[in-house]
């Protein structure tokens, strides 16, 4: 009796061994690539977006993101060092709790060290890094023991705990003495040190970026990563990446051209494909120079005086020539432009604020469509056609308040050549504009050559796109205040500066207490008054784009958040 | 006989070693030249590198001040040249730069000092570090990538010399007949496709969503560790590309290849061998075709060049990761030490390239003699 009850026992303990709780679904996720062929990695030395993705997946973050509201998180959360900061009373000192279950795949413990490795590089200057804007908007980090930290600011800053999170934690164990040093060492090709969902497999320059399953992976969703491995495959020709992905070479891909997203859409119906679309963040727009571009001046001198930058004779300045680039924006069919340009693959902006951010004000209608009241503004607005009875001859200043009369209302039009959606939006503004009697020349130029001329502040009008990072930073000192408005370094080119919205955005910067709704309000008023100023015409963000294959499990995207859940995905073979 | 190959081999070497001789200012003249067309050219890497919403003036100038491109030309063409660790250094051993020489010591303006310059120059054996590619030594990120060009470039130059030739010879030999006429037509078609198409119609045709007979990019399948194979173990990777690169080597070669045979057949030894009741396969092929080779010569230099300054569309299209993109990407990025590098090594390539042409004209050819 007794040795049979050793023996169940036994062949009951063999079963309860044979059976682990779970096990992994595995597959090998291969990811195509389009964009640069990163050949570094170290995240203090390079930051293309590429790698970016490779950084994510393979190191943890200092702080923890809602990946539905892309909004950081005073909690702890997957992936994240730190478990939440207290704010200091003057608002201006964060502290961080650090977790302390936290290691290196070498197995060394993370802590306030490797944080404050990130904040002693970028004082040192040693090699220029992407990371350097830290140094400006943070005071000072100080470790206060090995899992708290403090970061403090010189004035209180809503938007400082986004600063705060480019402090990532890194291997400081294993750092060089000499950073100088840093682009040499292996571990800027070979990232063999990391803690993340995944480590570092090998890089096959411009070719592919394996990652294996990480065993070790501590805030797993299901307890471990479900597949073996995530490969980055290069592939350079994005109507190839749509060949191979349709033909299973990829599983899957993000941002494809839109001319080619109808045979994903037609793909998606047969079942054969997943897609996720949601407005994006990155947004093309049509500026208006406001300045005099013969003569580009800086908004201010180093004492910060203003510097009278003259006005451009068609768009005027700030103040004056409001109507003309009304009117401008009035002739413009935007919903046209985003059929024709991005096959319907845009959404609509009303502002600079993209629709997918907090602060967006859904009740700030788009500038609509109407050609003819158009026209009639600038007929008021002293441009009058030089045949009255052609509404389409070139119309001409009488009484115009930005030039001499006589003048034409003539421009160049610029983008770079080889946006095709780009050229297709000034090629559209040409008609459209050319049927009220205003001429538009438009010119492409190749893509170094058209900064160029943008940072110099020499174009008329200019079509061009920014992408908002993430989280989402409502933030536009650098776009649409004088503070960024300099001659060869600009990111203001076309010397915007309405004293009433810089002083709003400041106020929505620094706003005591940073409650959401009065800043949220604040942003709202001030997108009112940048759209009546219309330095830009607002067109659209294209829509982002993910698709995965069916053979993908666990593919749920949130707005630029394709990746958050990868470590719950597996592959059916 | 003895005496002979041994002179003809001095000969070769004295004009080896003054071709070389030559090619140190043709060198120095390609290098001035082309830094200025560089730094000529509208654009520059900071604004590629900083364009974004989120980057202060500031930090441009910073960045700018860095990479030291805001220098007068000459410092920046001596500093690639020469290095710059003789421009800015530390004379007193505390690590801290605080002598300089053409270049400030505190670039930046931010009242600290730049580290040491630590570049010693192309002369030296640099040739500088990427400013993108985190900032890697070029020519690491430029060796990475040599291999794939060259496996690619040579596998379309042997398929184009080994088909083109034979072609052009038996196009030659039925002259007018209907091989001669198909292959002129395909010479013709293979020459006036652009490679970009026939590489997307050649993809889209064998690849998946095709017949799926070859895979549709890339040097070889999935692999986690342990890099690519050898090339003998994944040929199926070559074919497409090795074909349309080869396309345009083939059409070059069979028309040469012809044109020289039928100049080779009104000679007058050929006739003699005629006369002397030799079979036509013996005419052709033992006295004609060595003669017709000589001027395949010539094309060799130049086609040597082209196979490792790389195939970029081919390269995009099948994902091939070559030189040629990288050149591309470099070019425009603005990223100055590794276009440099890239026009520095293709100049040599160049160089040696006519160089083993006109060598192997002097192997072939016993009318040529090189002084």
């Amino acid at each position: 009796m007794r040795h049979t009850l050793n023996v169940a026992f036994v062949l009951l303990a063999l079963l309860v061994l044979a059976l682990p709780a779970a096990a992994q679904e595995g597959g090998i996720v291969v990811r195509g690539n389009a964009g640069a062929d990163p050949t570094a990695f170290d995240p203090l030395l390079t930051n293309e977006t590429v790698t970016s993705d490779i950084q994510a997946l393979i190191f943890p973050d200092l702080l923890s993101v809602d990946p539905a509201t892309a909004s950081i998180v005073n909690g702890p959360g997957p992936n994240a060092l730190a478990t939440g900061w207290e704010l200091s009373e003057d608002g201006l000192t964060y502290t961080f709790s650090l977790r302390e279950d936290m290691y290196w795949t070498d197995g060394e413990q993370i802590n306030a060290d490797d944080v404050m490795f990130v904040w002693d590089f970028i004082q040192s200057g040693a090699v220029p890094t992407h990371l350097s804007f830290v140094a400006d908007e943070i005071a000072n980090v100080e470790k206060i023991d090995d899992f708290t930290i403090a970061v403090s600011f010189a004035e209180a800053d809503c938007d400082a705990i986004n600063s705060i999170g480019s402090l990532e934690p890194y291997p400081s164990h294993i750092a060089p003495e000499d950073l100088t040093t840093m682009p040499d060492q292996e571990f800027n090709q070979n990232l063999y040190v990391s803690s993340g969902p995944y480590t570092f497999g090998e890089v096959r320059p411009a070719e592919s970026i394996s990652l294996l399953a990480n065993p070790d992976y501590v805030d797993a969703d299901l307890g471990y990563v479900n597949n073996d491995a995530f490969v980055l495959l290069n592939v350079p020709d994005l109507t190839v990446m749509v060949e191979r992905f349709l033909a299973g070479e990829l599983s899957i891909i993000s941002g494809p051209q839109e001319a080619r997203r109808a045979e994903i859409y037609a793909a998606e119906e047969e079942g054969r494909v997943q897609i996720y679309t949601y407005p994006g963040n990155s947004w093309d727009y049509l500026a208006f120079n406001l300045a005099d571009p013969a003569n580009p001046q800086n908004a201010t001198d180093e004492d910060g005086n203003p510097i009278d930058q003259g006005m451009h004779p068609v768009f005027g300045s700030t103040e004056v020539g409001r109507d003309v680039r009304r009117a401008l924006n009035l002739a413009l069919d935007v919903d046209d432009i985003i059929e024709r340009a991005t096959f319907g693959e845009g959404t609509r902006m009303a502002s600079h604020l993209v629709p997918a951010s907090w602060a967006f004000d859904p009740t700030i209608d788009p500038v609509p469509h109407d050609p003819a009241m158009a026209a009639q503004m600038l007929t008021d607005a002293g441009w009058v056609n030089s045949d009255p009875d052609d509404p389409t001859s070139v119309r001409v200043c009488q009484g115009c308040a930005t030039a001499e009369d006589g003048t034409e209302m003539r421009f160049v039009l610029n983008t770079n050549e080889e946006n095709a959606r780009r050229t297709a939006i000034i090629t559209i503004a040409q008609e459209a504009w050319d049927q009220i009697g205003v001429k538009a020349e438009i010119q492409t130029l190749e893509w170094g050559s058209y900064l160029e001329k943008l940072f110099t502040q020499t174009l008329d009008a200019y079509v061009i796109g920014w992408r908002n990072g993430y989280p989402d930073r409502p933030d536009a000192t650098q776009l649409f205040t004088p503070a960024s408005d300099v001659v060869g370094g600009c990111s203001n080119c076309m010397s915007y500066n309405n004293p009433e919205f810089t002083a709003l955005n400041e106020q929505a910067r620094i706003l005591p207490g940073c409650s959401v709704d009065e800043r949220k309000a604040i942003y709202a008023e001030a997108q009112r008054i940048i759209q009546a100023d219309t330095p830009y015409i607002f067109m659209f963000v294209r829509n982002g784009f993910y698709a995965a294959g069916s053979e993908v499990n666990g593919f749920d995207p949130f707005p630029s958040q394709l990746l958050w859940n990868v470590d719950t995905w597996s592959i059916t073979q | 006989m003895c005496r002979l190959q041994r002179g003809a081999h001095k000969h070769m070497t004295k004009f080896v070693i003054r071709r070389m001789l030559q090619a140190i200012p043709t060198l120095f003249g390609i290098s001035i030249l082309v830094y200025a067309i560089m730094l000529a050219t509208p654009g520059g890497p900071v604004a590629a590198l900083t364009f974004s919403p989120d980057v202060t003036p500031q930090e441009r100038a910073a960045l700018a001040a860095q990479l030291g491109i805001n220098d007068p030309w000459y410092v920046q063409y001596l500093r690639w040249l020469l290095g710059d660790d003789w421009m800015r250094f530390d004379s007193d051993g505390d690590g801290i730069a605080d002598t300089a020489y053409l270049i400030p010591l505190d670039a930046d303006g931010d009242g600290q000092p730049e580290p040491p310059g630590k570049r010693r120059g192309i002369l030296r054996g640099d040739f500088g570090s990427s400013f993108y590619h985190g900032r890697r030594h070029v020519i690491e990120v430029i060796f990475e990538r040599l291999g794939a060009t060259f496996e690619l470039g040579a596998a379309s130059l042997v398929v184009g010399l080994t088909i083109g030739i034979p072609v052009g010879v038996l196009a030659a030999v039925n002259r007018g007949g209907p091989f001669d006429n198909f292959t002129r037509i395909v010479s013709v078609i293979f020459n006036a496709f652009p490679v970009f198409w026939l590489g997307l119609i050649l993809l889209l045709i064998f690849g998946g969503t095709g017949l799926g007979l070859l895979p549709m990019g890339n040097r070889c399948g999935l692999v986690l560790v342990g890099g690519c194979p050898p090339f003998y173990q994944r040929l199926e990777y070559l074919v497409l590309p090795t074909f349309v690169i080869a396309a345009g080597f083939l059409a070059v070669y069979s028309r040469f290849m012809r044109a020289s045979v039928l100049d080779v057949g009104t000679q007058d030894y050929i006739r003699t061998a005629r006369a002397k009741g030799l079979s036509g396969r013996m005419v052709w092929f033992r006295h004609g075709l060595r003669n017709a080779l000589i001027p395949i010569a010539t094309l060799l230099g130049p086609s040597v060049t082209g196979v490792l300054s790389g195939a970029v569309v081919t390269e995009n299209i099948f994902s091939w990761p070559g030189v040629g993109r990288l050149a591309v990407s470099s070019l425009q990025q603005r990223d100055y030490p590794t276009v440099m590098a890239i026009v520095m090594l293709a100049s040599i390539t160049t160089i040696l390239g006519y160089l083993l042409s006109d060598m192997l004209y002097a192997l072939i050819d016993p009318r040529i003699r090189l002084r």
